[in-house]
């Protein structure tokens, strides 16, 4: 399984505080170059804005536009969505630059590490419940386990399906992000290993387009997936802050 | 047979037919899909933003396989 060696963590600088281990690996170094590649890149694009934006400026107003209006205003509401835009734009942006970097070949894609993820969708998480309780109560916690439309003797049915869906919806949102991007990279490596474990180069030449065709579909896949998490924040989000019976 | 031969094609069996009702299901909604955007062009915009959550949805049930047949191969 040496193939798959690319998945592993390598402890670059070693840095520990108070018995935690908070060393520089190489996902901290990816998570660093795509962070300061997207900062380069936005500060770049949005250096000297005017009233009548040139060509530059119009990227930056562009992506911004998608964020409210696709992201935010779609599934929050116009009213609600002005407070919510910064963090469902920061997921985006966020995700996408990390699923972005593992494209350059010798890089670590961070988001296929469970860790990263995980921290994602416990966010997202918290921020639902605590959203659900400010705006409505622990009463209002309650209600979401009760949906209007059902007769009040199938409560006791329902009620603990509506408890597992909680759970599992950012659940899957980890999961769908995790697999996503461990899975195109993983069958990019294991055609590459193909190679070395035929040991013999002919087989380089029908491998090599087709992991070059895998490596564009794995553009398209991380602009999805980063689009799909936002979504689904923005929807969760929005459940929990409109008014319920 | 070993455990180790068992979990391999366990997982060869769980991610061969852990696909067939996501395939299934993703190609049923771009069907429907193309079929709405074909008798109303005009809200191509919103009928390809609910295909594209659909399909995620859909396609989250197929990667719950992958996960599994994963932890067969390199946990078990």
């Amino acid at each position: 399984m040496h193939v798959l060696e690319h998945f592993y963590l390598e402890t670059i600088v070693p840095i520990e505080v108070f018995g935690i281990d908070i060393s520089i690996t190489n996902l901290t170094v990816s998570m660093f170059a795509a962070a300061a590649l997207f900062l380069t890149l936005f500060i770049l694009l949005a250096l000297k804005p005017k009233v009548i934006p040139g060509k530059r400026q119009a990227v930056i107003e562009m992506l911004l536009t998608f964020i409210k209006r696709n992201l935010v205003y779609n599934m929050i509401g116009k009213k609600e969505g002005e407070r919510w835009i910064p963090l469902i734009g920061g997921i985006f942006v966020f995700v996408l630059a990390n699923n972005m970097i593992g494209l350059i070949p010798g890089t670590y894609t961070p988001t296929l590490n469970p860790i990263v993820p995980v921290t994602l969708a416990l966010i997202v998480f918290f921020i639902v419940q605590v959203t659900n309780i400010r705006k409505h109560g622990i009463r209002g916690l309650l209600r979401t386990l009760a949906p209007a439309a059902v007769p009040s003797w199938m409560y006791v049915i329902v009620a603990p399906i509506e408890v597992i869906s909680m759970i599992a919806k950012p659940f899957s949102l980890f999961v769908r992000l995790m697999a996503n991007m461990l899975a195109g990279h993983t069958i990019i490596l294991v055609l590459y290993g193909l190679i070395l474990y035929f040991k013999s180069y002919y087989l380089a030449i029908p491998i090599v387009p087709f992991a070059l065709i895998m490596n564009l579909f794995e553009i398209f896949v991380s602009a999805i997936q980063a689009y799909i998490f936002a979504v689904l924040s923005a929807m969760y989000i929005g459940e929990a802050v409109k008014p319920k019976h | 047979m070993d455990p180790k031969t068992a979990a391999m094609i366990a997982a060869g069996f769980t991610m061969g037919i852990g696909a067939i009702g996501p395939a299934i299901g993703i190609g049923n909604l771009v069907g429907k899909a193309l079929e709405g955007i074909a008798r109303q062009p005009e809200a191509a915009g919103q009928i390809q933003t609910a295909m594209f959550i659909g399909i995620a949805f859909a396609e989250a049930i197929a990667l719950y396989a992958l996960v599994v047949a994963f932890l067969l191969i390199f946990v078990a």
